[in-house]
Protein backbone atom coordinates (compact mmCIF):
# COMPACT_ATOMS: atom_id res chain seq x y z
CA UNK A 1 0.00 0.00 0.00
CA UNK A 2 1.34 3.43 -0.86
CA UNK A 3 0.61 6.81 0.69
CA UNK A 4 -2.02 7.75 -1.89
CA UNK A 5 -3.97 4.58 -1.25
CA UNK A 6 -3.70 4.97 2.51
CA UNK A 7 -4.74 8.63 2.53
CA UNK A 8 -7.70 7.83 0.31
CA UNK A 9 -9.19 5.56 2.97
CA UNK A 10 -7.95 7.57 5.94
CA UNK A 11 -11.25 9.50 6.45
CA UNK A 12 -13.06 6.23 6.99
CA UNK A 13 -10.56 4.50 9.25
CA UNK A 14 -9.04 7.26 11.35
CA UNK A 15 -11.44 6.69 14.21
CA UNK A 16 -11.97 2.97 14.03
CA UNK A 17 -8.60 1.78 12.77
CA UNK A 18 -7.74 0.13 9.48
CA UNK A 19 -7.16 -3.38 8.27
CA UNK A 20 -3.84 -5.15 8.56
CA UNK A 21 -2.40 -3.62 5.42
CA UNK A 22 -3.51 -0.12 6.34
CA UNK A 23 -2.15 -0.36 9.86
CA UNK A 24 1.11 -1.76 8.51
CA UNK A 25 1.48 1.22 6.20
CA UNK A 26 0.74 3.62 9.07
CA UNK A 27 3.32 1.93 11.26
CA UNK A 28 6.00 2.14 8.61
CA UNK A 29 5.36 5.48 6.93
CA UNK A 30 6.52 8.62 8.76
CA UNK A 31 4.60 10.93 6.44
CA UNK A 32 1.25 9.27 6.97
CA UNK A 33 2.01 8.73 10.62
CA UNK A 34 2.66 12.44 11.11
CA UNK A 35 -0.50 13.27 9.20
CA UNK A 36 -2.65 11.01 11.37
CA UNK A 37 -1.00 12.36 14.49
CA UNK A 38 -1.79 15.93 13.45
CA UNK A 39 -5.39 15.19 12.57
CA UNK A 40 -6.01 13.36 15.82
CA UNK A 41 -4.34 16.15 17.76
CA UNK A 42 -6.61 18.74 16.13
CA UNK A 43 -9.68 16.65 17.03
CA UNK A 44 -8.48 16.26 20.62
CA UNK A 45 -7.84 19.97 21.02
CA UNK A 46 -11.24 20.78 19.59
CA UNK A 47 -12.91 18.68 22.25
CA UNK A 48 -11.27 20.85 24.87
CA UNK A 49 -12.71 24.08 23.50
CA UNK A 50 -15.11 25.52 26.02
CA UNK A 51 -18.26 27.49 25.30
CA UNK A 52 -16.88 30.81 24.32
CA UNK A 53 -18.86 33.66 25.73
CA UNK A 54 -22.29 34.89 26.67
CA UNK A 55 -24.61 36.60 24.21
CA UNK A 56 -25.21 40.28 24.79
CA UNK A 57 -27.96 41.22 27.26
CA UNK A 58 -30.15 42.40 24.40
CA UNK A 59 -30.75 38.77 23.41
CA UNK A 60 -32.71 38.21 26.62
CA UNK A 61 -34.48 41.56 26.15
CA UNK A 62 -35.51 40.50 22.66
CA UNK A 63 -36.75 37.14 23.96
CA UNK A 64 -38.90 38.93 26.53
CA UNK A 65 -40.25 41.31 23.88
CA UNK A 66 -41.09 38.45 21.55
CA UNK A 67 -42.89 36.47 24.24
CA UNK A 68 -44.90 39.55 25.14
CA UNK A 69 -45.77 40.23 21.51
CA UNK A 70 -46.93 36.65 21.13
CA UNK A 71 -49.10 37.07 24.18
CA UNK A 72 -47.34 34.27 26.00
CA UNK A 73 -46.37 36.49 28.89
CA UNK A 74 -47.43 39.82 30.25
CA UNK A 75 -44.99 42.57 31.13
CA UNK A 76 -44.49 42.92 34.87
CA UNK A 77 -45.71 46.12 36.48
CA UNK A 78 -42.78 46.18 38.86
CA UNK A 79 -39.32 45.94 37.37
CA UNK A 80 -37.09 43.45 39.02
CA UNK A 81 -33.72 41.92 38.43
CA UNK A 82 -33.08 38.25 38.06
CA UNK A 83 -29.94 36.87 36.59
CA UNK A 84 -29.04 40.26 35.23
CA UNK A 85 -32.21 40.75 33.18
CA UNK A 86 -33.54 44.24 33.13
CA UNK A 87 -37.20 43.37 33.55
CA UNK A 88 -39.03 40.56 35.20
CA UNK A 89 -41.55 38.65 33.15
CA UNK A 90 -44.86 37.95 34.80
CA UNK A 91 -47.31 35.25 34.02
CA UNK B 1 -25.21 15.14 43.55
CA UNK B 2 -26.90 14.45 40.20
CA UNK B 3 -27.50 17.14 37.67
CA UNK B 4 -31.20 16.91 38.40
CA UNK B 5 -30.64 17.66 42.05
CA UNK B 6 -28.03 20.36 41.54
CA UNK B 7 -29.48 23.64 42.71
CA UNK B 8 -29.74 26.35 40.06
CA UNK B 9 -31.25 28.88 42.43
CA UNK B 10 -31.89 28.83 46.18
CA UNK B 11 -34.05 25.79 46.78
CA UNK B 12 -34.61 25.03 43.09
CA UNK B 13 -32.97 22.21 41.18
CA UNK B 14 -32.74 22.25 37.39
CA UNK B 15 -35.37 19.52 37.21
CA UNK B 16 -37.74 21.63 39.29
CA UNK B 17 -37.00 24.71 37.19
CA UNK B 18 -37.85 22.72 34.06
CA UNK B 19 -41.10 21.46 35.54
CA UNK B 20 -42.08 24.94 36.62
CA UNK B 21 -41.12 26.44 33.26
CA UNK B 22 -43.36 23.85 31.61
CA UNK B 23 -46.17 25.22 33.73
CA UNK B 24 -45.49 28.75 32.55
CA UNK B 25 -43.20 29.94 35.34
CA UNK B 26 -41.25 32.59 33.49
CA UNK B 27 -38.80 33.16 36.29
CA UNK B 28 -37.77 29.55 35.99
CA UNK B 29 -37.54 29.93 32.24
CA UNK B 30 -35.18 32.80 32.85
CA UNK B 31 -33.15 30.57 35.16
CA UNK B 32 -32.85 28.02 32.38
CA UNK B 33 -31.81 30.75 29.97
CA UNK B 34 -29.09 31.83 32.34
CA UNK B 35 -27.84 28.29 32.71
CA UNK B 36 -27.68 27.43 29.04
CA UNK B 37 -27.22 30.67 27.12
CA UNK B 38 -23.45 30.43 26.88
CA UNK B 39 -23.34 26.97 25.38
CA UNK B 40 -26.19 27.67 22.95
CA UNK B 41 -24.66 30.97 21.85
CA UNK B 42 -21.21 29.43 21.46
CA UNK B 43 -22.65 26.70 19.30
CA UNK B 44 -24.47 29.23 17.11
CA UNK B 45 -21.37 31.40 16.85
CA UNK B 46 -19.05 28.57 15.94
CA UNK B 47 -21.46 27.23 13.33
CA UNK B 48 -22.18 30.58 11.69
CA UNK B 49 -18.99 32.50 12.32
CA UNK B 50 -21.07 35.65 12.70
CA UNK B 51 -21.92 37.42 15.97
CA UNK B 52 -25.16 39.03 14.85
CA UNK B 53 -26.48 35.83 13.31
CA UNK B 54 -25.47 33.87 16.38
CA UNK B 55 -27.41 36.24 18.64
CA UNK B 56 -30.49 36.04 16.44
CA UNK B 57 -30.28 32.26 16.40
CA UNK B 58 -29.77 32.09 20.16
CA UNK B 59 -32.89 34.17 20.58
CA UNK B 60 -34.82 31.91 18.23
CA UNK B 61 -33.58 28.77 19.96
CA UNK B 62 -34.81 29.96 23.34
CA UNK B 63 -38.12 31.14 21.92
CA UNK B 64 -38.59 27.67 20.49
CA UNK B 65 -37.60 26.26 23.84
CA UNK B 66 -40.35 28.27 25.51
CA UNK B 67 -42.92 27.06 23.02
CA UNK B 68 -41.79 23.43 23.11
CA UNK B 69 -40.65 22.85 26.67
CA UNK B 70 -43.89 21.10 27.51
CA UNK B 71 -42.84 18.34 25.11
CA UNK B 72 -39.62 17.59 26.97
CA UNK B 73 -40.09 14.15 28.46
CA UNK B 74 -36.79 13.67 30.23
CA UNK B 75 -35.72 10.82 27.98
CA UNK B 76 -32.43 12.60 27.47
CA UNK B 77 -30.67 15.22 29.54
CA UNK B 78 -32.30 18.62 29.19
CA UNK B 79 -29.05 20.15 27.98
CA UNK B 80 -28.82 17.49 25.25
CA UNK B 81 -32.39 18.15 24.17
CA UNK B 82 -31.91 21.91 24.12
CA UNK B 83 -28.64 21.55 22.31
CA UNK B 84 -30.23 19.49 19.57
CA UNK B 85 -33.00 22.05 19.27
CA UNK B 86 -30.40 24.79 18.84
CA UNK B 87 -28.52 22.79 16.20
CA UNK B 88 -31.75 22.38 14.25
CA UNK B 89 -32.45 26.10 14.47
CA UNK B 90 -29.01 26.87 13.05
CA UNK B 91 -29.26 24.30 10.28
CA UNK B 92 -32.72 25.55 9.29
CA UNK B 93 -31.34 29.07 9.10
CA UNK B 94 -28.38 27.97 6.98
CA UNK B 95 -30.66 26.08 4.61
CA UNK B 96 -32.83 29.16 4.17
CA UNK B 97 -29.69 31.11 3.35
CA UNK B 98 -29.09 28.68 0.54
CA UNK B 99 -26.29 26.71 2.06
CA UNK B 100 -26.46 23.34 0.35
CA UNK B 101 -27.30 20.41 2.62
CA UNK B 102 -23.77 19.29 2.25
CA UNK B 103 -21.96 22.38 1.26
CA UNK B 104 -19.37 20.51 2.32
CA UNK B 105 -18.76 20.15 -1.27
CA UNK B 106 -15.65 21.02 -2.87
CA UNK B 107 -14.20 24.26 -1.83
CA UNK B 108 -10.69 23.12 -2.45
CA UNK B 109 -8.99 23.10 -5.78
CA UNK B 110 -8.71 19.56 -7.11
CA UNK B 111 -4.95 19.57 -7.00
CA UNK B 112 -5.03 20.31 -3.32
CA UNK B 113 -7.03 17.22 -2.72
CA UNK B 114 -5.32 14.83 -5.05
CA UNK B 115 -2.14 13.10 -4.16
CA UNK B 116 -0.77 12.12 -0.83
CA UNK B 117 0.97 14.49 1.49
CA UNK B 118 4.68 14.12 0.91
CA UNK B 119 6.32 16.10 3.62
CA UNK B 120 9.38 13.94 3.45
CA UNK B 121 11.80 14.75 6.17
CA UNK B 122 9.34 17.02 7.97
CA UNK B 123 9.04 15.00 11.17
CA UNK B 124 9.68 18.14 13.20
CA UNK B 125 6.61 19.85 11.76
CA UNK B 126 3.98 17.88 13.63
CA UNK B 127 1.44 20.05 15.35
CA UNK B 128 1.39 18.28 18.69
CA UNK B 129 1.92 20.72 21.51
CA UNK B 130 1.87 23.79 19.31
CA UNK B 131 -1.82 24.67 19.09
CA UNK B 132 -3.32 27.18 21.46
CA UNK B 133 -7.02 27.77 21.90
CA UNK B 134 -7.02 31.21 20.27
CA UNK B 135 -5.31 30.02 17.11
CA UNK B 136 -7.56 27.02 16.85
CA UNK B 137 -10.69 29.15 17.28
CA UNK B 138 -9.44 31.55 14.61
CA UNK B 139 -8.67 28.72 12.24
CA UNK B 140 -12.12 27.23 12.76
CA UNK B 141 -13.70 30.62 12.08
CA UNK B 142 -11.91 30.82 8.78
CA UNK B 143 -13.03 27.41 7.55
CA UNK B 144 -15.48 27.37 4.63
CA UNK B 145 -19.01 27.16 6.07
CA UNK B 146 -19.68 23.56 5.10
CA UNK B 147 -16.45 22.31 6.62
CA UNK B 148 -16.97 24.41 9.72
CA UNK B 149 -20.44 22.99 10.37
CA UNK B 150 -19.30 19.39 10.22
CA UNK B 151 -16.21 20.07 12.30
CA UNK B 152 -18.16 21.91 14.97
CA UNK B 153 -20.84 19.25 15.14
CA UNK B 154 -18.42 16.32 15.33
CA UNK B 155 -15.21 17.42 16.96
CA UNK B 156 -16.49 20.17 19.24
CA UNK B 157 -20.07 19.25 19.99
CA UNK B 158 -19.54 15.50 19.94
CA UNK B 159 -22.22 14.35 17.52
CA UNK B 160 -21.60 11.02 15.84
CA UNK B 161 -21.46 10.68 12.07
CA UNK B 162 -24.81 8.88 11.94
CA UNK B 163 -26.41 11.79 13.81
CA UNK B 164 -24.75 14.35 11.56
CA UNK B 165 -25.79 12.44 8.47
CA UNK B 166 -29.39 12.50 9.65
CA UNK B 167 -29.26 16.21 10.49
CA UNK B 168 -27.53 17.20 7.29
CA UNK B 169 -29.31 14.85 4.94
CA UNK B 170 -26.11 13.24 3.78
CA UNK B 171 -24.52 9.82 4.03
CA UNK B 172 -22.28 8.73 6.88
CA UNK B 173 -19.46 8.34 4.40
CA UNK B 174 -19.95 11.89 3.23
CA UNK B 175 -19.89 13.16 6.81
CA UNK B 176 -16.59 11.35 7.42
CA UNK B 177 -15.12 12.61 4.17
CA UNK B 178 -16.04 16.22 4.85
CA UNK B 179 -14.82 16.06 8.43
CA UNK B 180 -11.52 14.83 7.12
CA UNK B 181 -11.32 17.71 4.69
CA UNK B 182 -12.13 20.15 7.48
CA UNK B 183 -9.34 18.76 9.64
CA UNK B 184 -6.91 18.82 6.71
CA UNK B 185 -7.76 22.44 6.05
CA UNK B 186 -7.28 23.25 9.72
CA UNK B 187 -3.94 21.49 9.67
CA UNK B 188 -2.83 23.68 6.78
CA UNK B 189 -4.10 26.84 8.45
CA UNK B 190 -2.44 26.04 11.76
CA UNK B 191 0.86 25.16 10.16
CA UNK B 192 0.82 28.37 8.15
CA UNK B 193 0.02 30.35 11.26
CA UNK B 194 2.84 28.69 13.13
CA UNK B 195 5.30 29.36 10.32
CA UNK B 196 4.27 33.02 10.13
CA UNK B 197 4.69 33.38 13.86
CA UNK B 198 8.15 31.81 13.70
CA UNK B 199 9.15 34.09 10.83
CA UNK B 200 8.23 37.17 12.87
CA UNK B 201 10.66 36.27 15.63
Amino acid sequence: MNCAEFQKVLPYIIETGGDTEEEAHLASCPVCSDLVQDLRYIAEQAKLLLPMRDPSPKVWDNIQDSLQREGLVKPARARGRLLGSSAKLAW
Amino acid sequence: MTTAKKLVAPGISEAEAIDRAKGGDTECFELLYGLHKRRVYSLCLRMTGNTAEAEDLTQEAFLQLYRKIATFRGESAFSTWLHRLAVNVVLMHLRKKGLPEVSLEETLEPQQEDGPKKDIGARDNVLAGSIDRVNLERAIESLPPGYRIIFVLHDIEGYEHNEIAEMMGCSIGNSKSQLHKARMKLRDLLKTSRAEKAARR
